[in-house]
């Protein structure tokens, strides 16, 4: 537990002064997603410690350099948790760097997304100011929401200083379940399937494959097995106890994602309309899998970045190249309008006049 | 600011675009849209606008760009803290007739629709694909999701559900000047600057909305409302904390003192027990087995927690009841007052008893009965004081009484709103809660999308050079003495 705060504050000033790029860095667990950044590095994680954490009001605050496992356990010894169980891709990674990458877990549907658990922060701007937004409280509209501007905003608008999120009850017991569904018919079983109120808390395709978490009170979980067969007139093929599954998926652990035998691919993520008919992303019928009942597609390809991008807008969808096979700057994330891009310029200079903070990490204009 | 030629040159070539009839310039046509909920507040535009569709708001935004007429714009008008409250000298965008849902996707659990649509019209058209949208509004049946998604509403069952940001996928509109913008994609998250959050809960003044993508949520299988009633209120209050720390989640939690019991009663002949001190509703929803659990265990939490007498309501009919005197608790408490100004603090739930006696203690001071309606699981406080406007000097006393509350609110950690916004209402109080650094900066993003100043000039931030002297204000009018009894208790 170390309060640093004097230290990244005066790091920030003097970069300010001497007009010099800075690149804000947590656990280094991300360092592959967005483009790479020529700077100063500012680390952050010697600024960390669980500041206050009050079970009973379902909030912590925390210091941005805190490790995600630190806190995860902690609030586990209360039998709570974060409800979008954010990815950390390896130990090292900090719920700061978790915030700024916006990124959420299996159970993003069906509980909440990273965005949604902000409830307010401290942070540093490019000038050295510390400010603070949001609170500690469920629910605050007072002003505009720059907690929840942070979230995904990859260290471009300002450093975490602290944040306050809301926690939830973990549930009693899981189970994951698999089901032969066809990943084009996988989000109308899975509606299906909450439609008559079974707590799905993720749903995730591989291959052909549907596997699909419930969580809840323990009585309700042991009586999955009859509800299914009751509903659905069948049961299962195979029942996973353990989490194991859902935590490779997150973290880019699970075989999928071993990018070695195609060293000349990138990794995608596709967000789109659960339903839509996606198939025109991996040709050949190459590996893929989804998240989100259908809402995440993760897909491999050689293809040109812009015309990744130019498909996903055409299926109303967003993509983004995840993972390189290069360490270069290129087309990760896909191109805003003139209208939005605009806005992030004039946002960005609001937060940081003079554009220290991670340039070129999202865009080179940015 | 605009002048009459402006205004004049701006008639002229909306004529152009939109029929008469929906350009309305005289003051018997204006007077219907002088105020929105917060009627303490009045105020004529220059003129009002009714378009029908998109093509229609994009040619208003930029005749008004162009000549520099401020936009105030207006859904339902149900807001309640003077968010749509028109500009003297400008132009009032009423968007209630683009109320068209245009599409429902049952597989992505979606609904897309335009933003004068009812809230409560989201939940009756995909009722019969089993979905519904959920954040609920007491005023769901007239507000429109284009206001909800200005004061990122909430409503009863937003403790388990979340509020309006946590339920919209995608938002389309238009900047300031004119320029169509759309944020989020068909999908639920996006890489690159989180900017529906910005735009959720601005108060129309960082650009107009014209199309909303909602999320929508499988009807509960089951549903259960428990009414528990207490004799004293920190007793209730301390159950609402036990609940929520045993682990469990309702899908709605909500608290009511003796006086708004017995107004509700009287509207709404709820069932409710008039002589308790407060009660609770509390409602549970999942699968039915699920639901008997977790009635079970909060049964058992509440016969521990000083219950005097808990009723399960027997079937849907009983339910709706129980929850009919809630949802019309503020009518019902218009009825026993001439006026009532309804507060929309927020605290942390362990704070509740300190608060509820703060209130009680200016109320006596102040000698204006309160009726308390609270989110109570979400700690949010809607202390309805009454009033009667006609006596000169009450109103003024009673923002008074209403701004110590606040002041209340923020000592003990919390917001000066919740849900119903900042608007004209309670832009005195931002400098409690904000230093002049964080104002800036909030000045800042309102210059980096509006630079001129056009979207709702005026409203939710205060300008600096007023900010000491509210500040100042609050610190004169708070008696040393009571200043010591605000603090919280270490
Ligand atoms: C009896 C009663 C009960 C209420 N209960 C609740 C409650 O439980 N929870 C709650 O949160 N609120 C409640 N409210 C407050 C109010 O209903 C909400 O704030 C609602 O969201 C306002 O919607 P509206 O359509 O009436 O918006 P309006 O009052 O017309 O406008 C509100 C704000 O939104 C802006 N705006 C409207 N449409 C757009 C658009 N398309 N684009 C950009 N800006 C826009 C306006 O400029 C204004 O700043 C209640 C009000 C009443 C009268």
């Amino acid at each position: 537990m170390q309060d640093s705060t004097h230290i990244l504050q005066e790091q920030i000033t003097d970069a300010a002064r001497e007009n010099a790029a800075l690149f804000i860095l947590g656990g280094s667990s991300k360092s592959f997603y967005g483009n790479p950044v020529l700077g100063e590095t500012v680390t952050t994680t010697i600024h960390n410690g669980i500041v206050e954490y009050e079970p009973s009001e379902l909030t912590v605050t925390v210091r941005g350099g805190t490790s995600l496992a630190e806190l995860t356990r902690e609030l586990s010894s209360h039998g709570q948790m974060l409800a979008c169980e954010p990815p950390g891709f390896s130990d090292d990674a900090t719920i700061g760097g978790a915030i700024a990458a916006g990124l959420s877990g299996p159970a993003r549907p069906y509980r909440s997304s990273i965005a949604d658990i902000v409830l307010g922060c401290r942070i540093i701007t490019g000038e050295g100011q510390i400010l603070e937004y949001g609170g500690k409280v469920m629910k605050n509209v007072a002003g505009y929401d720059i907690s929840r501007l942070m979230t995904g905003s990859l260290g471009c608008l300002g450093l975490i200083l602290e944040i306050t999120l809301r926690v939830i009850p973990a549930p009693e017991r899981e189970l994951t379940f698999s089901f032969s569904v066809e990943s084009l018919e996988s989000a109308v079983f899975v509606n299906e399937l909450r439609k008559k109120g079974l707590p799905v808390s993720a749903a995730s395709s591989i291959d052909g494959t549907l596997y699909v978490r419930f969580s809840g009170g323990a009585d309700e979980i042991s009586g999955l097995e009859k509800t299914l067969l009751k509903s659905f007139g069948f049961v299962e093929q195979n029942v996973q106890a353990d989490n194991t599954l859902w935590v490779e998926i997150k973290n880019h652990s699970h075989a999928f994602f071993n990018l070695e035998s195609e060293s000349h691919k990138n990794l995608w993520r596709l967000s789109v309309a659960p339903g839509k008919n996606v198939s025109a992303f991996y040709p050949n019928d190459s590996a893929r899998l989804t998240e989100w009942g259908g809402a995440i597609l993760w897909f491999k390809s050689a293809a040109e970045p812009e015309i990744i991008h130019r498909m996903a807008s055409q299926s109303d969808a967003q993509a983004t190249l995840f993972r390189s096979c290069v360490n270069e700057s290129m087309r990760r994330f896909a191109p805003v309008s003139p209208a939005l891009q605009q806005w992030y310029t004039s946002l960005k200079s609001a937060f940081d006049p003079q554009g220290i903070f991670n340039p070129g990490r999202f865009h080179d204009w940015l | 600011m605009a002048d009459e030629a402006a205004i004049h040159n701006l008639l002229k070539e909306l004529r152009d675009i939109l029929q008469d009839d929906f350009i309305l310039t005289e003051e018997t046509q204006l007077r219907p849209f002088e105020c929105d909920g917060l009627s303490a507040y009045r105020q004529l535009p220059k003129l009002a606008v009714l378009p029908e569709d998109e093509q229609q708001v994009q040619a208003i935004i930029r005749l008004s760009h162009k000549y520099a007429v401020p936009i105030v714009t207006r859904g339902a008008g149900t807001g309640l803290s003077a968010g749509a409250l028109p500009h003297p000298e400008g132009l009032l965008l009423v968007l209630s007739r683009m109320s068209k849902i245009l599409e429902i996707n049952p597989a992505a659990m979606t609904a897309r629709v335009q933003p004068g649509v009812r809230n409560l019209a989201i939940s009756e058209a995909t009722g019969r694909y089993g979905l519904f949208y959920a954040p609920d509004p007491s005023s769901q049946i007239a507000c429109s999701i284009g206001g909800n998604i200005a004061e990122n509403a909430g409503g009863v069952h937003c403790l388990k559900y979340g509020l309006t940001v946590h339920n919209i996928l995608q938002i389309k509109g238009f900047s300031v000047e004119g320029e169509p913008v759309t944020l989020g994609c068909g999908g639920m998250d996006n890489a690159g600057f989180n900017l529906m959050p910005l735009i959720i809960g601005s108060e129309g003044m960082l650009m107009v909305v014209t199309e909303i993508t909602v999320r929508l949520l499988p009807i509960p299988e089951h549903v259960e409302v428990m009414l528990a009633a207490f004799d004293a209120i920190d007793t209730a209050g301390q159950a609402v904390s036990n609940i929520i720390s045993a682990g469990v989640i309702p899908a709605g939690l909500e608290m009511m003192d003796n006086n708004a019991i017995r107004a509700a009663e009287d509207f709404a002949e709820a069932g409710y027990p008039r002589d308790a001190a407060a009660i609770l509703l509390i409602e549970i929803d999942g699968a039915k087995s699920s639901c008997e659990e977790q009635l079970q265990k909060i049964s058992n939490i509440l016969n521990t927690s000083g219950c005097t007498s808990l009723k399960i309501a027997r079937d849907d009919k009983e339910r709706a009841l129980f929850w009919k005197g809630r949802k019309s608790a503020f009518p019902a408490v218009g009825r026993i007052s001439p006026d009532y100004y309804c507060m929309d603090g927020t605290i942390p739930r362990k704070s509740l008893a300190e608060v509820l006696n703060t209130i009680s203690t200016l109320s006596e001071e102040y000698g204006f009965p309160v009726a308390n309606v609270f989110h109570a699981g979400d700690g949010n406080l809607h202390p309805l004081i009454l009033y009667d406007a006609n006596i000169p000097g009450q109103l003024e006393r009673v923002e008074e009484m209403g701004a110590r509350v606040l002041e209340k609110c923020i000592a003990v950690g919390g917001t000066i709103t919740g849900e119903h916004g900042v608007g004209v209402e309670k832009i005195r109080q931002m400098p409690l809660q904000f230093t002049d650094a964080e104002l800036t900066l909030f000045h800042k993003v309102k210059a980096a999308l509006d630079p001129q100043n056009i979207l709702n000039p005026g409203k939710n931030i205060p300008l600096l050079k007023h900010c000491q002297e509210y500040r100042a204000l609050s610190q004169n009018r708070v008696p040393e003495n009571l200043i010591s009894n605000l603090t919280p208790a270490s």
